[in-house]
């Protein structure tokens, strides 16, 4: 209503309130990657190939994009419910006044305390000379290696993720749940309806796309991740970010344009993801609307 | 009823906080074996005694304070604008703020290299106080995903439409509507992104190591190269003091705002 | 006026020739490199081959000022950073590196380094320099057991030792054997010991013997460092003698470190220094080649228990100090020791890093 008069002026107004972000990102995020992603269509002299982008399709690089994937997946959707659950705990769940700050500051030290230090503290817990381990086998005479668990596993490693996935969910989905009017609680309680059809009804179709919007977030962080994974399976772990730095950075191998190839796979992918997030989230909207 | 949602709440507090604490309890007994056979706090003792970890870790705050500010200056305005007047953009605004998670920081500081080299037009690596300024740049882009998607949750949540209408409606311009209505309501929000920058920016290694900038991240690395105890002494060190700087911005930046619409 | 005259004439000749003339300390290089009041060095970690106390003593002998980059990168970061620098003057371009073998010539094919021959070149062994001055090798190590030794009573000898029962969950890399040159060579010196010493053989039989290793449930896929050393979880480690001896020191006792070099099957790698052919401080670098290759500088890469490259010539002219020549291990065990050509090397990179995940199959699924 406010924007009525004139039908051209404001659109051109408009566009320039993204001016200043879009200025920064050309400047410290696109230009700077493009001047060396176009190294992913060059070879070693310089000529323009493909052969970079037909190497990704290679079945070590093939394995590695999907480990990336999996581990990617299950730690998200894992710290997206865990997150969630702990977050309505501490703003939902009427405990003490202090629990939500505390909360909030720990999930902000926690969400990156990441890489070798994670990586070490996991092994000292969970790890054969692991702190729980031990107390395990001499308190209660359990034994968790002998039931085939390992740290250093797929779940080893989900596990570790967590620990950093699901104080980010907290973090994000925290002010959304403070939005739930308690207006709206109070007009289904008077209605008649159950904390059920208040939860299916009301309250997860308002929090959705903000639900959706955090496990993206928590996809991507877990897909560039490769600090937590090299400290803890290093060798033993074929994942996309490894191998790009192997390319990179390594001692051994140092293929560049391979490595520039692979991070535009994982660019393309978290594009994929997004316009996935896109779709589900219009869907939602357009059932509100 | 209200009854079961406190147990169930109690219940996952419970196993939480167990899950966290865990294996900082584990690293911290570990950083106490030192000493042959006793518990001691030698690795602590040898860890303050260094002068580099309180530069270092100064310097981090410092630059992690400047990036919380430049980011919600940046973020804030452009996510409430797309919010407002520009939702055919959002996906794209999204897509960019997604991209530093995937891209090597690796990649994106090699690229400042060439673009603001001292030869360059640009020549931002030519000073010091210059490649502050490309470094606290940098910071702000890597933690651009959390402050955005922080922001936009928060927007959501409140009724932007009738706030700024009920503002303009009363005579308020762009700015006045902008810091005066809008952030105070995007109180929890912003804190959000701003704890995540600030631990973003304390443990941060690629950026300040390759444009030689004397932060903590460097500095832990060269701790935890080779040595046993210390590193995790530094960490524990690290977490509790991290900790206490976002407690302090959280007082901060609660006392400042208004009380919220309801 | 006529002695004035020759002696400009004597430096202008000398400067003319000199780029790639051997200057030594002269004055002539300490004033140039005392003018630029910088250096700037790259991947040197203060524990590795004693650097810290060399980069301090240069800086205390010089009064040049030191800029340590990245202690912990790579040769491949080493590489990218000259190329990312090319028109950075500024102090986070690398005047020198320090580089695994194989990557001498690349970087010499790429056009990133400058060549120049410091005054005790003919000491250094031809197999480990470039003809031209580009690249030049600059100390070596072997590779050893790294044993924590209150956990692990029984110390192994050999390679063939590691695959018995008692060292289940024991054995780790102290690198990615798919990036790392540590882990390469040593995967190659397991080879070498199964394979009974035939280079050709030794990456097959290599990858057979860590995938024995692996189904003998004694392998442990995580990275070794001192701190997982120390914890547990990797109690052995197969590492540098110079990476292992200065563990054992940093650790003083706790745990008690001993450092095995095995009976058979020893590699020696060796690292080559070059100078960045876009240095900001040309003279600077070449007073620190001048200095590294020095007696003083070959002594105090053997402090921090690194073979510095004039190994053999220095030994023989009596210019070590006995204590250092003792806190080595014994040298018997060094004079075994195999030194991969460049070839070798090379073969061995592609075979190790290609099949790593297929044969030995230690992967995380």
């Amino acid at each position: 209503m406010p924007s009525q008069p004139a039908a051209r002026k404001p659109v051109n107004l408009n566009i320039l309130g993204v001016v200043p972000f879009a200025i920064f990102a050309l400047m410290f995020l696109i230009l700077p990657t493009s001047t060396l992603m176009v190294g992913a269509f060059q070879d070693a002299n310089g000529h323009f190939t493909l052969e970079n982008l037909r190497q990704l399709f290679d079945t070590n690089v093939r394995d590695a994009y999907w480990i990336s994937f999996k581990i990617s997946m299950v730690s998200s959707m894992g710290g997206g419910v865990l997150g969630f659950i702990l977050a309505w705990a501490a703003v939902l769940g009427k405990l003490p006044a202090w629990i939500r700050p505390t909360l909030l500051t720990f999930s902000g030290v926690a969400s990156n305390f990441a890489g070798v230090p994670l990586a070490f503290a996991f092994l000292s817990t969970l790890g054969r000379l692991g702190l729980v381990t031990v107390l395990l086998r001499s308190w209660f005479d359990i034994n968790i290696y002998s039931t085939g668990f390992s740290i250093l596993s797929f779940v080893g490693l989900t596990i570790t993720y967590l620990y950093f996935q699901i104080p980010l969910m907290v973090l994000i989905v925290t002010p959304a749940l403070e939005g739930l009017k308690k207006e709206w609680r109070e007009a289904c309680d008077c209605l008649g309806g159950t904390t059920f059809q208040y939860w299916r009804f009301v309250a997860l179709p308002v929090l959705w796309p903000s639900i959706v919007g955090a496990t993206l977030l928590l996809f991507a962080n877990a897909f560039g991740a490769v600090a937590t994974a090299y400290a803890l399976t290093g060798s033993a772990l074929n994942i996309v970010p490894i191998m790009l730095y192997a390319q990179i950075r390594g001692d051994v191998l140092h293929n560049p344009n391979l490595g520039y190839a692979m991070a535009l796979g994982m660019i393309v992918i978290t594009g994929l993801a997004n316009t996935g997030y896109m779709v589900l989230r219009s869907r939602s909207d357009k059932r509100r609307a | 009823m209200k009854s079961e949602s406190r147990l169930g709440a109690w219940i996952a507090m419970a196993i939480g906080t167990a899950y966290f604490l865990l294996p900082l309890i584990a690293t911290f007994e570990f950083s106490l074996r030192m000493e042959r056979g006793v518990y001691s706090f030698e690795a602590y003792r040898v860890v303050f005694a260094d002068p580099q970890f309180q530069t270092t870790f100064g310097y981090s705050i410092v630059m992690a304070l400047a990036t919380i500010l430049l980011g919600i200056l940046l973020v804030v305005p452009t996510a409430y604008w797309v919010h407002l007047r520009l939702p055919k953009l959002r996906p794209i605004v999204e897509f960019i703020t997604l991209l530093p998670l995937v891209i090597p920081a690796i990649v994106i500081v090699f690229g400042y290299l060439r673009m603001y080299n001292s030869s360059a037009l640009i020549p931002l690596t030519g000073s010091e106080r210059a490649t502050d300024f490309l470094l606290v740049c940098s910071y702000v882009t890597l933690s651009l995903p959390y402050m955005y998607r922080s922001v936009d949750t928060g927007l959501r949540t409140i009724d932007v439409r009738t706030l700024t209408e009920a503002a303009e409606v009363l005579g308020a311009n762009r700015a006045t509507i902008l810091f005066r209505v809008i952030f105070p309501n995007l109180t929890s929000a912003i804190l959000s992104g701003a704890f995540l920058t600030f631990a973003i920016v304390i443990g941060e290694f690629t950026m300040a190591s390759l444009l030689d900038r004397p932060a903590f991240g460097p500095y832990l690395q060269l701790i935890g190269a080779n040595r046993a105890y210390e590193p995790s002494a530094l960490a524990v060190i690290a977490f509790i003091i991290t900790w206490a700087s976002m407690g302090l911005i959280n007082v901060f930046g609660r006392s400042k705002s208004a009380k919220p619409a309801h | 006026m006529s002695r004035y005259t020759l002696s400009t004439l004597a430096v202008a000749a000398l400067a003319v020739c000199g780029t790639q003339a051997s200057l030594a300390q002269s004055d002539q290089l300490v004033t140039a490199a005392k003018a630029e009041g910088q250096l700037t060095v790259i991947a040197l970690p203060r524990s590795w081959c004693g650097y810290g106390p060399i980069i301090d003593a240069f800086k205390a002998k010089y009064g040049i000022k030191v800029n340590e980059l990245n202690p912990d990168a790579g040769s491949g970061d080493e590489v990218e950073a000259i190329k990312a620098n090319k028109d950075n003057k500024g102090p986070q371009a690398p005047d020198t590196i320090d580089v695994g073998l194989s990557f001498g010539p690349s970087a010499k094919a790429a056009g990133l380094i400058q060549p120049y021959k410091v005054s005790t070149w003919a000491s250094i062994p031809d197999s480990t320099k470039d003809a031209d001055g580009f690249w030049y090798g600059d100390y070596y190590g072997v590779l050893t057991l790294q044993v924590n030794a209150d956990l692990v009573t029984k110390l192994p000898q050999d390679w063939s030792d590691l695959l018995k029962p008692e060292y289940k969950n024991a054995v780790a890399l102290a690198g990615d054997p798919r990036a790392s040159n540590q882990a390469i060579q040593a995967v190659y010196a397991a080879g070498l010991s199964a394979a009974g010493g035939d280079a050709s053989k030794a990456s097959a039989a290599g990858l057979k013997f860590f995938a024995d290793l692996n189904k003998a449930g004694n392998f442990v896929p995580v990275i070794g460092k001192a701190a997982s050393l120390a914890q547990g979880t990797t109690p052995i480690i197969i590492s540098w003698d110079y990476n292992a001896l200065a563990d054992r020191d940093k650790l003083n006792g706790n745990p008690k470190v001993q450092v095995v070099v095995p009976k058979t099957g020893v590699v020696a790698g060796v690292y080559v220094q070059a100078i960045s052919a876009y240095a900001p401080h040309p003279n600077a670098a070449k007073l620190w080649m001048e200095y590294l290759y020095s007696d003083e500088g070959q002594q105090a890469l053997l402090n921090g228990y690194c073979h510095p490259i004039r190994f053999n010539d220095m030994v023989a002219k009596n210019k070590f100090s006995k204590a250092s020549l003792d806190k080595l291990p014994p040298a018997a065990g060094y004079a075994k020791a195999a030194f991969p050509s460049l070839d070798q090397q090379n073969a061995a990179k592609e075979a190790i890093t290609k099949q790593w995940d297929a044969v030995v199959g230690a992967t995380v699924k």
